[in-house]
């Protein structure tokens, strides 16, 4: 039993307004400094042209903010929204919150989509968005837990009255209040296991924010859910086409990739005999123990159950493990529920890491959840300084002593442990690749350019789990992605690198036009992507463009059309998200940051760094140096050979650059055009201004 | 015999996962198929051999992540 005490510093009476066509039409601002509580109007316009989400995160957030804002300056704001289809119970992946914030990482916009209840819940209560400012001066609560774990469940409790279920906490740990790599967790009620589960806000140090500002949760509390509760403009049409998208996901679901199962868990081996699983800091794409950790294990491992982030969602990829005893920290010894792992944490924390035990894993993910850290940063954070101590570029006297080769299962664990306090050599690594850079080469004497070629960041951001040497498409997709290299703007690996299906410069460009757009427009509603295209119906194949899944999309436009009474067809739903997608890269601009110079990757994404790489898969690169670059390799070195393929690969990258500009309609400099504002009707005053300043 | 996406076909002795595709022609579509609940990608379609009863799922390319 867990004794504390809250204070009621400020309270607003208000009328809950009617959800309409899946909108509240307000939004609630939150000043925790004075404290001030107030009701701002969702215009019109803000609909139209931002349609929800990450679209009305983007606009509050610009507003908040100034060029010189910091992340850490009071005027940061937390932006949270779910959008007009969140809070859908009858269409699968319908409960997202997407929150944005200013990031201490990338120092710019930094946008999150997540699971759990709490972005409908805040709608149904009356509000479209969140924005949270300025950071606390009078702590009104004493005695909660630390950690994320156990101050989900506490807080659940607390405000249950009998009904848990009605409950969603947001939260984070120590750990984010001690590195930039901090996150956020998103709760909801599991009925069976009668426990607070989570999902994670991770990328870009959000939850670095929200432990800046001093808040130790936001709680919303809702009833009961149904399809009325949007009150969608047809409910009948909402109901048909929700229908039809759960029947097709329980029927194929298991023929295909069984994630109602498995999670994402069937990537590992997947992306393993593809050559794309990144194993020791992004050096190889395979291993030959990754079997160890893939989803033949965890298929035991999980606790086997209907495991949705949000109601009547029938992909249910979001497993657990039941009764997992980890070995260290405070929790060594004791039950616990661990929420994952995921692909992504998996090859981040196992695979990266040279590790292939399924357990440590999984005791990384839960430590990383219950300190509040991004399990991708800090897989690829520890890879990176494995690497470096393998390399000799650090050692024991950097790192307090610990041994951190590849494979150092305890090394990695007390690195954790240490940026949950603050202490030791994890408090350095907890301040994410970018920064570590500058530490081993100012500090460490390390050589900067090898460091720039192996630190595996961009625009600051970690990348995440995948490998993209021999996918030109792929490294635009991280490189030019807005927020730095996540995969949820562009997966292209499989279509350009096993399909085929985009040879040409022009190809590629429009997939790195398409496919971005696409994937923000389901942070615009409220939406989560997987059940998109991690099912295909089994017709698709006849389609004209298969890759884009057409069927779903043509589902999509009508749900949207059903929900907000705007009528849509396919082809309207790229335009609705460019708009959002180039004020989201004039942001950027707007803090310094979204020109070409940032689009750049570090050079272990694009080819072999060194000669151990170069020869690990020598007959494929050699193949492409005399091929495809007409390269008379006879008497060259590994050490030519690695210099060779990195000028012609180098030059690619610039190239695809200047194809994907011109097709998103931005400037040489990777700036988007005022012709290109006013088509998509974000040609406000103060954006223009940001132009002009840039010289567009 | 064996169970491609629930249709029963004949066996032989002998076949890869390859000689199984070559037999489709919408084989391109597919980088990976599930045999006997184990993945199986292209890159191993040549060496795989396909054991009598197997039931044999084609999954449909991953444009996930
Ligand atoms: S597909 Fe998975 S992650 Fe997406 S909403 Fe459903 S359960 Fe959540």
């Amino acid at each position: 039993m867990t004794n504390f005490e809250l204070k009621e510093l400020k309270t607003l009476s208000y009328q809950r307004p009617e959800i309409d066509k899946g909108y509240a039409n307000q939004s609630l601002y939150v000043n925790i400094t004075d404290p001030d509580i107030a009701i701002k109007p969702v215009t019109e316009q803000m609909k139209e042209i931002f349609i929800g989400g990450k679209g009305f995160d983007l606009w509050l957030l610009w507003h908040a903010v100034t060029p010189r804002t910091r992340w850490n300056d009071p005027e940061n704001t937390i932006c949270i929204a779910s959008g007009p289809m969140g809070g859908t119970p009858a269409y699968p992946g319908s409960g997202k919150s997407i929150v944005a914030a200013i990031s201490p990482t990338t120092g710019s916009v930094m946008d999150s989509n997540v699971g759990g209840y709490f972005g409908p819940y805040l709608k149904f209560s009356g509000f479209d968005a969140l924005e949270i400012q300025e950071s606390i001066k009078v702590f009104a609560s004493k005695g909660l837990p630390e950690d994320g774990y156990a101050l989900s469940e506490v807080l659940t409790n607390h405000f249950a009255g009998g009904k848990p279920r009605g409950i969603s906490v947001v939260s984070t740990g120590p750990g984010a209040a001690h590195t930039v790599m901090g996150c956020i967790n998103f709760t909801w009620y599991d009925n069976k296991r009668k426990r607070a589960r989570y999902k994670q806000a991770g990328r870009g140090g959000l939850g670095t924010v929200f432990a800046d500002k001093g808040i130790k949760a936001i709680v919303a509390r809702w009833d009961s859910v149904s399809l009325d509760s949007n009150k969608p403009a047809d409910k009948e049409a909402l109901r048909s086409v929700g229908k039809a998208y759960s029947k097709e996901i329980v029927a194929l679901d298991p023929k295909q990739n069984q994630m109602s199962k498995i999670g994402t868990t069937h990537l590992v081996p997947i992306m393993n005999d593809f050559d794309l699983l990144p194993t020791h800091n992004f050096k190889f794409g395979q291993h030959k123990h990754a079997g160890l950790i893939g989803k033949d294990v965890y298929k035991d491992i999980f606790d086997p159950g209907f495991d949705g982030c949000w109601m009547g969602c029938t992909v249910a990829c979001s497993h657990g493990v039941k009764d997992f005893v980890p070995l260290t920290g405070d929790y060594a010894g004791k039950k616990v529920f661990v929420d994952g792992p995921e692909y992504e944490t998996i090859a981040g924390c196992g695979s990266n890491l040279g590790v292939f035990d399924p357990y440590f894993i999984v005791e990384m993910n839960f430590y990383c959840d219950t300190y509040g850290l991004d399990t991708i940063a800090v897989g690829t954070s520890i890879a990176f300084v494995m690497e470096c101590f393998e390399m000799g570029l650090i050692d024991t006297s950097h790192t307090g002593g610990l041994d951190l080769n590849f494979g150092n299962r305890l090394g990695a664990l007390t690195l954790v442990h240490q940026m949950a306090t603050g202490e030791g050599f994890g408090k350095i690594v907890g301040q994410g690749v970018r920064n570590m850079k500058k530490v081993f080469a100012e500090s460490y004497g390390a050589d900067p350019g090898i460091l720039q070629d192996i630190g595996m960041e961009s625009k600051g951001l970690e990348f995440s789990e995948y490998m993209t040497k021999e996918s030109l498409a792929q490294q635009g997709g991280y490189g030019m992605a807005l927020k730095g290299p996540q995969h949820d703007e562009a997966w292209l690996i499989f279509l350009d690198m096993v399909h085929n299906y985009m040879p040409t410069f022009e190809d590629k460009a429009e997939a790195l036009h398409w496919f971005p757009n696409f994937r923000t427009w389901f942070s615009l509603c409220g939406l989560c992507k997987l059940p998109w295209n991690d099912i295909v119906p089994e017709d698709n194949k006849e389609e004209d463009e298969p890759a884009k899944v057409m069927k779903h999309i043509r589902w999509y436009a009508e749900y949207f059309s059903a929900m907000t009474g705007r009528k849509v067809v396919p082809d309207d739903l790229i335009p609705m998200s460019e708009a959002v997608y180039n004020f989201q890269r004039i942001f950027n601009v707007r803090m310094g940051f979204g020109r070409r110079e940032h689009d750049t990757i570090p050079y272990r994404a694009v080819g072999p760094v060194t000669v151990e790489e170069y020869e690990s898969r020598q007959e494929r690169y050699d193949d492409q140096l005399t091929d495809k670059y007409s390269v008379d390799i006879e008497e060259k070195s590994s050490e030519e050979k690695v210099a060779l393929l990195r000028n012609f690969r180098e030059e690619q990258y610039e190239k695809l650059k200047d194809a994907v500009y011109q097709r998103r309609g931005w400037s040489n400099d990777g700036v988007p055009t005022v012709e290109t504002a006013k088509r998509l009707r974000i040609d406000f005053p103060e954006v223009l201004e940001v132009l002009e300043v840039s010289g567009r | 015999m064996i169970s491609l996406n629930d249709e029963k076909i004949p066996w032989q002795e002998g076949m890869t996962v390859a000689d199984l595709l070559s037999g489709l022609n919408d084989a391109h579509n597919y980088a990976v198929i599930r045999v006997n609940g184990k993945y199986v990608s292209r890159p191993n379609f040549d060496a795989y051999k396909i054991p009598d009863e197997a039931e044999i799922f084609l999954i449909p390319m991953v444009v996930g992540g």
